[in-house]
């Protein structure tokens, strides 16, 4: 009954979304009012339709109706209900329905805010997005049902992924990244619409903009959980491993943030229009992309997931729309003639075009790394892996010289500087940047290149303050009292700028972040009895003893630490062994004290309960935490720039 | 019109597609091993339990199914009886041989006491042997014909249907 009613509702949607993506783009071609207005209703529809459809799956993972063949391979009577209501995501099939429920969201949301506005364009956008829709309604009511039936109806289930159960970072991970992901159809949307109607004009970047930072925001953080996830999870003391998976949510973002900014040229000086809109489809086409990576089976990843018969239906998908984007380029790039022109190379719209090349180019980089195997495998058979090395060689460069322009971009005047303007503007932050490198020499830092990150950092970090609240300091000076010109300044007229340098903030530090704890990490391998003790940097380690616990889905394995400083007592930690049912290698779970400084992390590497020894991997590693802290700021300061007025 | 963009972008089209649709149905789990198609690492264990050398030379003339695994192996363990069967039902046809990684004898023999035991188990206790062998996980299966040469080697707990198809081929 429960599954009837699903495959129903997933059929109407279906049918929902086709209709209306065809009125959309018919209504577009005509331009009649009627014509939108229907276009309007079916997005509305879609999203109802979406949103029951997640509701019965959610109502038959709740009362375990097993009937439902979703419920039969993710539910168990046995887990407690939140991972109940997260096993929506846990599996291919449920995470596509999430997918679509998401992606009617959007939709609605985006056709309701702009119900009476852009009517040029709207038609196409709606047609656009409905016509994504009309896929992922294809996927779920066709090649990954959840909704089939299963008859005898089992009395139990499996329950889900056991990677899922094992932290909350993977219960809030998906939705971050399906935000994010799902979110970039919006922007497709609209640039698509841009181009079919041959025009962009200064009125419709603000929507294409505030659709393009919505999702850039939630996959920033999605991206920042996922290396969370497998910092706390997986056991290696590493937070990135250049995993495919983890590419493929890279690789939107970097087309997305090049988008950002050169939308920001286009604003200021009417140029880089074709250019704005092929990156923001290219961040669409690369989820999608990514969505094959991780659903077709092909690539081998720790976030797969397992082998399943929806890669070609995404892959033809995937042509589609890449030959959609192509097509609709080829024909109207031109129409979007440029308005204005770019001054000088020295000035800021400069920097915008050198930060967009290097964006691409680091977007070219991890792709062709990503699929270089695929492609070597395909031409003579030979099987291969690109890791760190290749991905290090060649991001760092490329990151530092990013890092660079965070802070002489900013700093640069628009238009057609004098010299001495840039002298002046260039020379005051160095302080900044020397500052930091010297501190960082003096703790310690000896590699080349996290001194140039430091250097290039701290000049960066000089700018983004003195620029992120020039605005307060001006008002200030002209005799405002310190409330009112951060009221007024900050928050009020200037909170996109505002918001921008926030994430710019956020950005330095992460980077500087990643630098120093990639390159000054400590590690140590001991072999303990019980009451034992070895040392690392200024901790004392000492193995108090370990013991197996049993539990229904896993056999894991527990090592306690007691963990001393200087005499005094810091912390216990238990790292841990997992053995699951599915897996042919244990899995450990480490334990980690983690502080503003730097992190203790503890993993085992085998251990022995019946002579009560363990091998332990214990690493120190510098500014971890202030990854995670500065993605807040980036997420926070793009939340502010999003809710700014025009 | 933009003739560039669009041969450029047609053409990534077609690379893609054909990128993506000839690596359909490769499982990327799947590594190759060199050792297929060569002659079967030497290797001279001791037996669990009767403290006998096995060496895998004296073995030659007689199909071998080399096993390795492991007790804190989850998947071994729902393999074991598969093995165990067929090695009775396959009799004096084909010989059985497991090797045991990363383990202790106690640990071991309780297992064999607990689930039985149709052929002899070696204690591979340096490792040696799993290196030679480029084992990189537990259960991993060798199928080494008469001659000692390797005819394909199984990542992962066996099926008995997948044992049959891969006994059929060193006994042939």
């Amino acid at each position: 009954m429960t599954g009837t009613l699903g495959s129903f509702l997933i059929l109407a949607a279906l049918l929902v979304a086709t209709a209306g993506s065809m009125v959309g783009f018919a209504a577009g071609r005509s331009g009649t009012p009627e014509g939108l207005k229907w276009a309007q209703r079916f997005a509305y529809a879609f999203a109802a339709l979406m949103a029951l459809a997640t509701i019965v799956m959610e109502t038959a993972l709740l009362s375990h109706d097993f009937s439902v063949k979703y419920v039969s391979q993710v539910g168990s009577r046995a887990v407690p209900a939140w991972v109940t209501i997260v096993s929506l995501w846990s599996s291919l099939e449920g995470s596509i329905l999430f997918w679509g429920f998401i992606l009617g969201l959007y939709i609605a949301g985006t056709t309701w805010v702009n119900r009476n506005q852009h009517v040029d364009y709207m038609p196409y956008a709606i047609g656009v997005w409905l016509g994504c829709a009309a896929f992922f309604s294809f996927l779920i009511a066709g090649p990954a049902n959840p909704f089939g039936t299963v008859s005898p109806v089992p009395l139990d289930g499996p329950g889900p992924n056991a990677l899922l159960q094992n932290h909350f970072l993977m219960i809030i991970h998906p939705p971050f990244l399906y935000l994010g992901y799902v979110g970039m159809t919006i922007p497709f949307g609209f640039a698509s619409a841009a181009l079919l109607r041959g025009r962009l004009g200064l009125g419709f970047l603000r929507p294409l903009r505030a659709s393009l930072l919505l999702p850039w925001i939630f996959l920033t953080i999605a991206i920042m959980l996922g290396g969370w996830w497998a910092y706390e999870v997986l056991g290696w003391g590493g937070y990135w491993a250049w995993d495919p998976v983890e590419n493929a949510s890279l690789l939107p973002w970097l087309t997305a943030t090049a988008a950002l900014h050169s939308a920001i040229v286009m604003e200021r000086r009417g140029v880089l229009k074709g250019w704005t809109v092929t990156l923001v489809q290219a961040s669409f086409l690369l989820t999608i992309l990514g969505t094959f990576m991780t659903r077709s089976g092909v690539f081998n990843s720790v976030h797969s997931f397992t082998q399943s018969s929806i890669g070609p239906t995404i892959l033809v998908f995937l042509a589609v729309a890449i030959l959609f984007s192509v097509i609709t380029l080829g024909f109207r790039i031109e129409s979007l003639e440029a308005e204005g022109k770019l001054e000088t190379a020295v000035s800021r719209e400069g920097t915008f075009l050198v930060n967009n090349l290097l964006f691409v180019l680091l977007t070219f980089t991890v792709l062709i790394g990503t699929v270089f195997p695929l492609i070597v495998e395909a031409v003579n058979g030979r099987q291969m892996s690109v890791g760190r090395p290749y991905f290090d060689a060649m991001v760092v460069p490329i990151g530092t010289a990013l890092l660079f322009l965070l802070g002489v971009g900013p700093a640069l005047p628009w238009g057609r500087p004098r010299s001495d303007e840039v002298k002046r503007a260039l020379l005051f932050p160095l302080i900044g940047g020397v500052v930091l490198a010297a501190i960082g020499r003096a703790l310690g830092v000896t590699n080349i290149w996290t001194l140039i990150t430091l250097l290039f950092g701290g000049y960066a970090a000089w700018v983004t303050m003195s620029e992120m609240w020039m605005p307060l300091v001006q008002r200030m000076r002209r005799g405002d009292s310190f409330g009112t010109a951060l009221v007024q300044g900050q928050l009020r007229r200037g909170r996109r700028r505002f918001g921008s340098y926030v994430v710019h903030a956020g950005a330095v530090v992460v980077i500087i972040a990643i630098a120093v704890s990639s390159t000054m990490r400590t590690s140590h391998e001991a072999r303990l009895a019980r009451g034992q003790s070895a040392k690392i940097g200024s901790y004392d380690v000492t193995f108090t003893g370990a013991e197996t616990l049993a539990e229904p889905h896993r056999q894991s394995t527990v090592a306690h630490f007691r963990v001393m400083s200087k005499g005094k007592f810091v912390t216990n930690l238990s790292p841990r062994m997992n053995q699951y049912q599915t897996m042919r290698e244990p899995i450990g779970t480490p334990d980690v004290h983690s502080t503003l400084t730097g992190d203790l992390y503890l993993s085992i590497m085998n251990v022995d309960v019946g002579t009560q020894n363990a091998g332990v991997l214990m690493i120190t590693t510098p500014m971890v935490a202030w990854i995670w802290i500065s993605v807040i700021l980036m997420g926070l300061g793009g939340l502010v720039a999003l809710i700014s007025r025009p | 019109m933009n003739r560039t963009v669009l041969v450029i972008g047609i053409l990534i089209t077609a690379a893609i597609v054909a990128l993506f649709a000839f690596s359909f149905g490769r499982d990327p789990q799947h590594i190759n091993s060199p050792l297929v198609g060569r002659i079967a690492p030497r290797f001279a264990l001791r037996a669990v339990g009767t403290g006998e050398i096995v060496d895998i030379e004296s073995l030659r003339g007689k199909p071998v199914v080399l096993n390795f695994w492991a007790t804190w192996c989850m998947p071994c363990h729902a393999e074991h009886p598969i093995l165990q069967q067929a090695s009775r039902a396959l009799g004096s046809d084909v010989q059985f041989v497991g090797v045991v990684f990363g383990d202790t004898e106690e640990n071991i023999q309780a297992f064999i006491r607990e689930r039985g035991e149709a052929y002899p188990t070696l204690l591979d206790d340096k490792g040696k042997t799993s290196i030679a062998y480029g084992v990189g996980g537990v259960p991993e299966t060798f199928f080494i014909d008469r001659n000692g040469k390797i005819v394909a080697k199984y990542e992962g707990p066996l099926s008995f249907e997948m044992l049959q198809t891969y006994v059929r081929k060193v006994l042939s």
